[in-house]
């Protein structure tokens, strides 16, 4: 889906704006603090209902009102699509051409969209659970039907830490016997989502070397290597491990403590690549993860790019903005961009009340 | 601190631990209860000890079944008489409460259904389908609750299934994680050794309902359980 026209009434900063996009790049420059971030972040609510930042509900809705309201009109397929959210500290409801969602999960393939922020450095620098979390999160952009295999794989790793806990030193026939069953089902989605991630890392690894070497110009080649945390069949894991976890009290074996290695030229990109490689990393991966979804859906997701300029260089900058997979995105910066890229839509207007309101 | 009378504080307090009444209910009942004749407030008090007098759960299902040993009394006799064994009432049950199914002799006594609440009883005796008996966990294994099979009636049903001609054990927990993890323990746990043919109830199409309104993995579970026609 394509937005060609955003409204925001109470959101944040925003007491009434509206904003035209374009269907290409479109370009959001002003100084800090005028409220670039809040239109990714608006963007970003109709398509997941949370704010990317984390931020809650609560602080969305500006101050002193009671309700926020976003509204994109947009277009898929050259029909026209409406999409609005009212966001109140009580319930918050999206509609759909007019039409109120019953559940969220409706939403879920209305707007796709794909989220680089500076936070995402993290991807790279910090621990593995961020890269399992961005592995898991594609997979759910692919196909929402997946949802209950992760939800059931995180409630059974629950169940099961809670009863290793409840297990004495020296567990009784009974304890045991319980622990089987939970580990059997433990093994079953543990297996089905090391093998959904497998099958992603495979076809991201393609996708991220094109975006890495399109946005550095070098043939650095990037790895992606799946790494399992544990031998063999993951029944039989768990249950070798058993006295260790009771012990320990905490499941020790599962994709819960897999890693997704990155490598850059074959090194570990988390300790050993400079904090500009490990940027355009991190870039990469969201580039790349973009690429699949367009590539599995048949349409491109809008890709929301949030003050990335500043932590490139003119070169990396061109070679990302000129290298954008197509359809839409909204890249937001404080400074002008560089010279060889021409947008299609610059956005320098931040000021509130639409013509109407003064009416 | 407290506004009303002290016996209306208390029966708002009472009221509002009650599942589904909040204060403001509770209040609002409480308010009601004072307003009205004092024999009806008596007959629903009378109805509440009653209830917990006289229902029990059934020795051998743990269905709730009602005490008819205590029923056929009066309560002031069953004051004089506490102590005295209720077995010489009710010849033949040997001091076991059982309720109107296990004591109905047109069940089929060689099925058991295991469901996780007496309420799941009532559910599927609904369905007038099933004939057989039943069997009341009255939970599920949840170790974030702290329920293990030892707190559920799971050696009970071992107990059944070894003393009594039992032919098939229908498994019919909810068919959600702890749900299914019960079902799977009683299964590969406790009924394997006896060689006692085991089901699970399907998942599947609400009868009536439309394909299209089918939620995915609804529909996913009901096309793995597809019948041959022809």
């Amino acid at each position: 889906m394509i937005i060609r026209q955003l409204s925001l009434h109470n959101f944040r900063s925003y007491s009434d704006a509206q904003f035209y996009l374009a269907e290409g790049l479109n370009v959001v420059v002003g100084p800090n603090g005028i409220g670039k971030t809040n239109i990714v972040e608006a963007i970003c609510y109709l398509s997941r209902l949370k704010s990317f930042r984390g931020a809650p509900t609560a602080n969305l809705i500006a101050k002193g009102t009671q309700s926020a309201v976003i509204r994109a009109i947009g277009e898929r397929q050259g029909r026209e699509v409406l999409i609005e959210a009212e966001i109140s500290s009580g319930r918050s409801k999206v509609l759909v051409n007019k039409q109120v969602l019953k559940r969220t999960k409706d939403l879920l393939g209305a707007l796709q969209v794909t989220v680089f922020a500076p936070d995402d450095l993290m991807l790279i620098k910090e621990g593995p659970s961020g890269r399992r979390e961005y592995l898991d999160d594609l997979a759910l952009a692919l196909d929402p039907n997946l949802e209950p295999t992760f939800s059931s794989l995180d409630r059974t790793l629950k169940q099961r830490n809670s009863l290793l806990k409840q297990i004495s030193y020296k567990p009784d026939e009974g304890e045991l016997a319980t622990l089987d069953v939970w580990d059997k089902r433990f093994a079953e989605t543990g297996e089905k989502v090391v093998a959904l991630r497998r099958s992603l890392v495979a076809d991201l690894v393609p996708l991220i070397n094109q975006a890495y070497q399109r946005l550095t110009t070098t043939d650095q080649v990037v790895g992606l290597a799946y790494q399992q945390s544990w031998d063999g069949e993951l029944f039989e894991a768990v249950q070798k491990a058993r006295e260790l976890d009771i012990r320990r009290k905490v499941t020790t074996q599962g994709p819960h403590r897999d890693e997704l290695l990155i490598t850059l030229n074959g090194f570990e990109s988390r300790n050993e690549a400079s904090q500009g490689e490990q940027r355009s990393l991190a870039l990469s991966l969201k580039v790349a993860a973009h690429q699949l979804l367009f590539q599995r859906l048949g349409e491109p997701p809008l890709l929301l790019l949030d003050d990335v300029l500043s932590e490139l260089d003119d070169d990396r900058a061109v070679g990302l903005l000129n290298n954008l997979p197509k359809g839409q995105t909204l890249i937001t910066s404080a400074t002008e961009i560089p010279n060889l890229v021409v947008p299609d839509n610059v956005i320098t207007e931040f000021d509130s009340l639409s013509e109407a309101d003064h009416g | 601190m407290s506004a009303y009378a002290k016996p209306v504080e208390v029966l708002i307090d009472e009221l509002g631990r009650l599942p589904g009444v909040g204060p403001k209910s509770a209040q609002r009942i409480a308010f009601h209860l004072l307003k009205v004749d004092a024999v009806d407030t008596q007959r629903l008090a009378d109805a509440l000890q009653d209830m917990k007098r006289l229902v029990t759960f059934c020795d051998r299902c743990f269905n709730i079944a009602e005490d008819t040993a205590k029923g056929v009394k009066d309560r002031e006799v069953i004051d004089l008489t506490l102590g005295d064994s209720d077995t010489s009432l009710v010849p033949g049950s040997a001091g076991k409460v059982l309720c109107s199914i296990c004591t109905d002799s047109n069940r089929d006594s060689k099925v058991i259904c295991v469901v996780e609440e007496p309420k799941d009883v009532q559910a599927i005796e609904r369905t007038g389908g099933y004939k057989g008996l039943y069997h009341v966990l009255l939970g599920v294994i949840n170790p974030l609750d702290g329920v293990g099979p030892e707190q559920l009636k799971i050696k009970e049903l071992a107990h059944r299934v070894a003393a009594e001609d039992i032919q098939e054990v229908v498994l019919c927990t909810n068919p959600n994680l702890e749900g299914e993890t019960t079902s799977a323990f009683i299964a590969s746990k406790v009924l394997a050794p006896f060689g006692v043919k085991v089901t699970r109830l399907a998942s599947g199409l609400p009868v009536g309902g439309d394909l299209e309104y089918a939620d995915e993995i609804t529909l996913g579970k009901a096309l793995e359980g597809r019948l041959t026609m022809s």
